[in-house]
């Protein structure tokens, strides 16, 4: 495993010699301080209390449709580049001829993909310091620390998944729509189908709601840290990491 | 150093590598020569561990490729075919994140990476990016990476490849120079290299060993030219009957004088005895010449012999049915 800091570092400078790691931080930032500047304008009226569903605190970050967009795009221009463009250019021979194995490899990639999305959350939590202190709004941290949890497991399966579509083509539009895809399966597609199951109480909307990752960080920024959604990201996330690995052992292309 | 035993590869029904069988003992510099897609790449695509063997046996530096591949890993420096490196990297940078890979201790990397710099002459450019230098110089860093471990063995794909013919030289001289500390495994399409660098040569065609033999062995031939002055039956005979000569021909004649070509027997130089029986005879003797064979004869030859044998081996194609439509319309 020693070898994972070395291809870690080296991808993670890799992402700031090319301008998308750049345009993304960026749009975060754009997107978070737009978040807080809607967060602060909705605290400022006059309001007697919230309901549960929508807690500005929760809005701010899951609930707000900018985020998931970005968070869907930033996955699979993230993660697009990590394995298939060294097959494209053949490094990955060298990378794998040297006393390196392929799970040090993918685990490497995977990590440099999850500080990057870990990242890009950051603007996020860099404005709340302010709100309590300047604004003198004393938000519950429970729900903040759950969300954060949550967030950085999601992160964790959603990189896995980008992971796993650039293990398996060289070409990396075909990865990221790929990524793209399934990302918007399990965001979008679930969400849609589980209202539609509901509103005709089918026996299939509870299972459906469950894989809604909608739903699943809507829980955790509640505060309800359910350890099921903790173990189906982290399980789908070491499945997709392990046939990512079976993927460059099996020297596919060649 | 390097012992493959059967070893073949398949990619479906196409057969790369078909029982290749070879050894190379330390310090020796052996070209694997063949024409494009004989199987050069994917012998040693098999042989650094990228690619797993369909069957037979590879070992380097005694430990086996698929049980082992990791510690065959650390003792083969590798040199891909095009060198594949990260353009956006630096020099320096690069070795250094290679040594990591490789294990080089911390305390010994910089003298390793400064070592390497110096022996590829990489000096000038070490501190620039990789993907802004010329193919000679990525080549170099190529090389140099390949060997940042000091591993035994190095198996080199290519080195020379799309290089002008100076840098060539600098990379042949290289090459002859690495001869020194590591058993060296190249391959090549261009007979000149193999003359300029190998001590042995191997010929892969069709992804079977055509020939396998020391250079210098290579390069002799027992044919001697001889062009005499006298009745030509007469001279033939004289020479066929020295008994170190294994045969004369009769190449040409004409009014007085003849010229034949002698085939010695196996590593005897015939040209002092054919001389003297001709003297001894009262001939006069015009021309006695050494027939050099080209490396380029010799690969020519085991190649087409090579495919030759390749074609006898596969099952014979069936004739395609005649089209019964169209006889009855006949």
């Amino acid at each position: 495993m020693r070898h994972v800091t070395a291809i870690l570092r080296r991808d993670l400078a890799n992402y700031f010699l090319s301008p998308t790691a750049y345009l993304i931080l960026l749009a975060f930032q754009a997107i978070a301080w737009l978040n807080f500047w809607e967060l602060v304008d909705i605290l400022t009226r006059r309001q007697v209390a919230f309901s549960t569903l929508n807690d500005p605190m929760n809005t701010y970050i899951s609930g707000s449709f900018a985020f998931w967009i970005a968070i869907m795009v930033a996955i699979p221009a993230l993660t697009m580049r990590l394995l298939a463009e060294e097959r494209r250019s053949g490094t990955i021979e060298s990378l794998l001829t040297a006393p390196v194995t392929e799970t040090e490899v993918v685990l490497a990639k995977w990590l440099a993909g999850v500080f990057m999305y870990l990242a890009l959350l950051l603007p996020f939590a860099i404005y709340l310091p302010f709100l309590r202190n300047l604004g003198r709004f004393d938000f519950e941290l429970g729900p903040l620390i759950s969300l954060a949890i949550g967030l950085t497991t999601l992160g964790m399966m959603f990189t896995s998944i980008g992971v796993f579509f650039s293990a398996v083509t060289k070409n990396q539009i075909v990865a990221a729509v790929s990524t793209f895809a399934v990302l918007f399966l399990l965001m979008l597609v679930t969400m849609m189908a589980y209202s539609y199951a509901a509103e005709r109480r089918l026996a299939w909307a509870e299972p459906l709601r469950f894989v809604a990752v909608f739903y699943q960080v809507h829980a955790f920024g509640t505060g309800r840290l359910d350890p099921r959604f903790l173990v189906l990201h982290l399980s789908a996330c070491i499945f997709m990491l392990y046939l990512s690995v079976k993927v460059l052992e099996s020297r596919r292309d060649q | 150093m390097i012992e493959v035993d059967r070893l073949t590869k398949r990619y479906g029904l196409i057969t790369a590598v078909d029982r290749v069988t070879f050894a190379v003992g330390r310090g020796e510099i052996v070209g694997l020569l063949g024409p494009n897609g004989a199987g050069k790449s994917t012998t040693m695509r098999i042989l650094t561990t990228y690619l797993p063997p369909t069957s037979g046996r590879a070992r380097l530096a005694g430990f086996d490729v698929l049980d082992n591949p990791l510690e065959v890993r650390r003792h083969v420096g590798y040199l891909p075919e095009n060198v594949p490196l990260y353009g956006e990297m630096r020099v320096r940078e690069y070795l250094r994140f290679r040594a990591r890979l490789k294990d080089v201790p911390r305390s010994r990397r910089s003298v390793a990476i400064d070592d390497v710099v110096e022996r590829c002459r990489l000096e000038e450019v070490e501190d620039r990016i990789i993907g802004q230098l010329s193919r000679g110089f990525r080549q170099r860093v190529g090389l140099a990476e390949s060997m940042l471990h000091d591993p035994d063995i190095l198996i080199l794909d290519e080195p020379t490849s799309g290089l002008d013919p100076l840098q060539v030289r600098e990379v042949r001289s290289l090459l002859r120079e690495l001869g020194d500390r590591h058993t060296l495994l190249l391959s090549t399409h261009t007979m000149s290299e193999v003359e300029a660098v190998c001590g042995r040569v191997i010929i892969i065609a069709s992804g079977r060993i055509a020939l396998d033999d020391r250079l210098e062995r290579l390069k002799t031939d027992p044919t001697v030219v001889i062009e005499a002055r006298g009745p030509a039956e007469a001279v033939r005979t004289a020479l066929a009957s020295e008994p170190t000569i294994a045969s004369a021909r009769i190449l040409a004649r004409e009014d007085g004088y003849v010229t034949l070509e002698v085939k010695a027997r196996d590593g005897v130089d015939a040209r002092e005895a054919a001389s003297a029986r001709i003297v001894q005879n009262g001939w006069g003797l015009l021309r006695l010449e050494q027939r050099r064979a080209t490396l380029e004869d010799r690969f020519v030859q085991a190649v087409s012999a090579a495919a030759l044998a390749a074609e006898n081996d596969s099952p014979a194609g069936s004739e395609p049915a005649p089209d019964d439509a169209e006889l009855e319309a006949v």
